[in-house]
């Protein structure tokens, strides 16, 4: 028996070992195209990082949103320190109804309010302390405006009682009811 | 029982209504005035109304004798009006001026109370709106050659208080008085 046969297929072979590669051969492989059933479901690994990454940012941003509230309501709550106003031009307080006015020589009025007697100073400053700033602003003013409008009509109801005093009944045209 | 309680409450709006409409009947409308501003060499305008009249009460002390004073007289004055206007020449205002305030006050309710006129100081009317025998409001017209003034008080008023007030408010003279007082007026 020559055994180069079965080294590389050389020299006279055996019929034993014909027979023996003739029953074998048909389990040789045999290329063919790959064929992937069609049912079958491919499972990929799913890649969540984008995912994670834009919901830890808007994680970050919600904290430094929460952070940054809180600190701006904690620095509104904090007890301002009192402060003293400045001296307040009477000049400057508007008076919303009030107004003492006095033609330019264009003849266009200008709005010019009055500052009132250094006596009535004291008086002004009595607004109720409850009141805000500006509350206490805009009530000062309407009592500004209150007290001139009142001494405005005392001062001529007295005018009108000095007149009947002092005229003649000839000029007192009548005290009857009109309507 | 529902519908009593409907008509009832019906009655109520309608009296409320009523004193409402009698309360604005009391104010008078100056706006026809307003072009006197151009033409006055100082103008006084004062508007307060009810809720201004609110705030004002407020600003006013209970401690010092004259503010509570004050404080009394106005508790039941719903709006005070004034329009002055000075002029620094004769005849800047013309008689329908004068007219459109007294058309007003010629409606029913008013009665005018003194009305004296005179060549050197012009007129002063003073009108009085009476609900029965309270007062609900005063107009005073002031007129004389180089002035023009309406006060329009909007509510009781208590005359004797309000006259004695002029003086004791410690307000400066505004120069509106065509005629400086003497020490004769003054007693």
């Amino acid at each position: 028996m020559n055994e180069d046969y079965l080294w590389d297929k050389s020299g006279q072979p055996d019929p034993q070992i014909q027979e023996l590669e003739e029953i074998l051969g048909t389990l040789r492989y045999q290329p063919k195209p790959l064929v992937i059933p069609r049912g079958l479901a491919v499972s990929r690994r799913r890649n969540y990082f984008p995912l994670l990454a834009i919901a830890a940012t808007v994680l970050l941003a919600l904290l430094a949103a929460g952070v940054w509230v809180q600190m701006r309501n904690n620095s509104k709550s904090q007890p301002q320190q009192a402060k003293v106003p400045p001296a307040v031009d009477e000049k400057k307080i508007p008076s919303p109804a009030l107004a003492i006015t006095e033609p330019t020589p264009v003849n266009k009025p200008i709005v010019r309010e009055r500052t009132f007697a250094a006596n009535n100073k004291r008086r002004n400053r009595t607004a109720s302390p409850s009141l805000g700033k500006r509350e206490q602003e805009e009530a000062l003013a309407a009592k500004e405006q209150l007290m001139l409008a009142l001494r405005l009509a005392s001062e001529k109801l007295n005018l009108a009682h000095r007149k009947t005093q002092n005229t003649t009944p000839a000029q007192i045209k009548n005290q009857h009811r009109i309507g | 029982m529902k519908s009593l309680f409907q008509i009832k409450m019906v009655l109520l709006l309608i009296v409320a209504t009523g004193f409402v409409a009698r309360a604005q009947d009391s104010r008078i409308q100056m706006g026809s005035l307003d072009h006197l501003a151009a033409k006055a060499s100082q103008t006084v305008d004062v508007n307060i109304d009810g809720r201004l009249m609110a705030i004002a009460a407020k600003a006013l002390s209970d401690h010092d004798a004259d503010e509570k004073q004050v404080k009394k007289l106005v508790a039941g004055i719903k709006g005070i009006y004034v329009k002055s206007f000075e002029f620094d020449s004769d005849g800047q205002y013309s008689a329908a001026d004068i007219e459109s305030i007294r058309t007003q006050l010629r409606a029913p309710g008013w009665s005018r109370l003194v009305n004296v006129t005179s060549k050197k100081e012009g007129v002063i009317e003073v009108y009085l709106l009476l609900n029965g025998e309270q007062i609900g409001g005063l107009a005073v017209l002031s007129t004389d050659d180089k002035e023009l003034t309406v006060v329009n008080i909007v509510g009781p008023v208590d005359l004797e208080k309000l006259a004695k007030l002029e003086g004791q408010l410690g307000i400066p003279e505004l120069g509106i008085e065509a005629k400086p007082k003497t020490k004769n007026d003054e007693q």
